[in-house]
């Protein structure tokens, strides 16, 4: 086991990303059209049900009195005060009664404590309806709805297992199948089954084997076309796996995405991405399209940087569940 | 120099150095092309794109 | 990386060679000669050439179909070996290449009657990462032959879950060689992850990479040695 010791360097990265999101509070916020029929839902909730996703996972594992921990605590603060404590999202709700994304914005800040009963109430009645349940999203993407209903309240045992085993993941799919939607998918099936790496428990023993052994080629080959965002996210299941394995921190992978960030902390979507804006460059992108090439890779980097830094020292949670391969001395 | 290689270098001009470095390769670069989606047939797609899931916006090419 | 012509020359060579090699294994036909007949004159050095550079795998059906190689083969083959020794400064894979040949050549021409020479040993591998030690065994091939030990193979047998990660890497980059020669040695070693669906992965290189005849080549190898094949 590999105390996580000397990860200075890796937390810094939440520090300065949550620095840098605390200076674009402004990208997250809601807007006028925020209920509007036409209003753009991709570029409003999604980024602040993310904000408020990954602020709850902070939040609950830095102590209380942690800098980080009062960020993150300020920043979810100020996304509830945008949904008007919770009250748009019981409108929004009865303008789209049958919309998951109502669901699953409230439920990520529900896990960080911010309840709104009406909401709750209303979400439940929907959820009754055989319309609901039969919404057709694919497997990943259900696993998130029932990951926020139980978080409201709504309990649907059984539903999970029989779900996660039509997701690319939960099928063991050859990992040399691996491509960026099969990523992205993975990632989120594992944030999914663990509650935003809560509960590492909460991935099959056979699912920490599986990306236990395939996680390293995987995060080589998307550091190496310079995906950060992907990286990032498979840097916080890096960490979500090792609670149970015991592995090292892929310090090398780290180091990358250390140097992918901007000067301000931020990390672009990938290294493609448009540098910041400089007054002398007439090409320069505007503020909104840039917050939206680094918002939610940098929001990833501050995830996997807080559950990296923040593994407990001491044996793993479900020992034994891997090192059938241990020992074989070649680094990450 | 062996003799035997002399010849063969005046003969092809194949040198020790060619077959070396053909027994001695550098790793080639990696060539990353990820498959796209494109919407089913004969259905209408409007909004319904994923939500806590990967980001929306695309990079311009080049 | 930029090729002269010579190199050019001598890489079109020995895609020819193993097309070869590629169509013996395929068909088990071992009655035709893969190697040319005769070494002389400026074609035969340029095969002579690309025999060396293809290494023990030039003589791949004789070993891995179990048939007694036609004497001018092993008569090519010897003249490969002896033609070209690693030079004193040669990189590990060069001197691996041509150990391998001297072990082959033992065991095809009871003529030779030399010791087998020594090991040139694995110590640039120590400290190297499971990419580069992938990448390296791939290049080294031709040592993966079912019963056949070394200390590239002992090494390699260490390595299951290294090797299979590289497997996954040289896929997803597209570079099928690499993938081609880890699916070869994939299938020697024990204790590899059965996730990594190596049947079925083996497939995928051969249709994504299988017009180059280096990849075909270790493809078909690892196919016949999962079959059983013993050298």
């Amino acid at each position: 086991m590999t105390a996580p010791d000397d990860t200075g360097d890796i937390r810094q990265v939440a520090e300065d990303a949550l620095a840098w999101v605390d200076t674009r509070r402004a990208g997250f916020a809601l807007g006028e059209d925020a209920l509007a029929v036409d209003g753009e839902v991709d570029s409003s909730w999604k980024p602040l049900g993310e904000l408020a996703q990954v602020c709850a996972t902070v939040a609950h594992h830095t102590a209380s009195f942690d800098p980080l921990h009062a960020r993150a605590r300020a920043l979810l603060d100020f996304a509830w005060q945008e949904t008007d404590g919770g009250e748009l999202l019981r409108r929004l709700q009865r303008l789209e009664p049958f919309a998951t994304y109502p669901l699953e914005v409230y439920a990520a800040l529900a896990s960080a404590g911010f309840r709104h009963p009406a909401f709750e109430e209303a979400a439940a009645v929907v959820a009754r309806t055989r319309g609901w349940r039969l919404t057709e999203q694919d497997p990943t993407r259900r696993l998130g709805v029932l990951r926020a209903e139980e978080r409201c309240g709504i309990h649907r045992p059984g539903q999970a297992p029989h779900m996660l085993t039509r997701t690319w993941l939960g099928g063991l799919s050859e990992p040399w199948t691996f491509e960026r939607d099969a990523g992205y998918a993975l990632t989120h099936v594992v944030f999914h089954l663990t509650d935003w790496g809560r509960d590492a428990d909460g991935l099959p023993p056979d699912l920490v084997t599986y990306l236990a052994d395939w996680l390293p080629p995987w995060l080589d080959t998307c550091l190496e076309a310079g995906m950060w965002d992907l990286s990032g996210e498979l840097l916080a299941v890096a960490a979500i796996v090792a609670r149970r394995t015991g592995d090292p921190v892929p310090r090398d992978a780290w180091r990358t995405i250390r140097a992918a960030r901007r000067p301000s902390g931020e990390v672009p979507l990938q290294d493609r991405d448009p540098a910041p804006a400089d007054p002398v460059d007439a090409e320069v992108p505007d503020d909104g399209r840039y917050f939206l090439h680094h918002y939610h890779s940098t929001l990833m980097a501050a995830f996997a940087a807080v559950l990296t830094s923040a593994r407990p020292a001491g044996p793993p949670a479900g020992t034994g569940a891997r090192h059938r391969h241990g020992g074989q001395g070649a680094p990450a | 120099m062996r003799s035997d290689e002399t010849v063969t270098q005046e003969l092809t001009g194949i040198q020790s150095t060619d077959i070396e470095a053909a027994l001695d390769p550098v790793e080639a670069d990696g060539v990353y092309r990820d498959s796209r989606q494109c919407a089913a047939l004969a259905l209408f797609t409007g909004a319904g794109k994923l939500l806590l899931s990967p980001p929306t916006p695309r990079p311009k090419k080049g | 990386m930029e090729q002269s012509g010579t190199s050019t020359l001598l890489q079109g060579a020995v895609q020819d060679l193993a097309s070869g090699v590629v169509s013996a294994l395929r068909g088990g036909d071992h009655t035709r000669s893969v190697l040319p007949a005769g070494t002389d004159g400026e074609a035969g050095d340029l095969a002579l050439a690309a025999v060396r550079v293809l290494g023990s795998d030039a003589l791949l059906p004789a070993l891995l179909l179990r048939t007694p190689p036609d004497p001018a083969e092993v008569a090519v083959f010897r003249k490969a070996v002896e033609a070209y020794p690693p030079r004193a400064d040669a990189a590990p894979t060069v001197r691996w290449s041509h150990w391998g040949m001297a072990r082959t050549l033992r065991r095809v021409d009871p003529s030779v009657t030399a010791g087998p020479p020594d090991e040139p040993g694995t110590g640039w591998l120590d400290e190297a990462g499971w990419q580069t030690l992938t990448h390296q065994l791939a290049v080294l091939a031709p040592l993966a032959l079912p019963g056949e030990d070394c200390a590239v193979s002992r090494l390699a047998g260490c390595h299951p879950v290294d090797v299979a990660r590289g497997f996954v890497r040289a896929v997803r980059r597209r570079d099928w060689r690499q993938a081609a020669g880890a699916g070869r040695w994939l299938t020697l070693l024990p204790a590899v992850p059965d996730t990594v669906g190596l049947a079925s992965g083996l497939d995928f290189v051969e249709l994504m990479g299988g017009q180059d005849p280096l990849v075909a080549l270790h493809v078909q190898a690892a196919r016949l040695m999962r079959s059983g094949a013993r050298v």
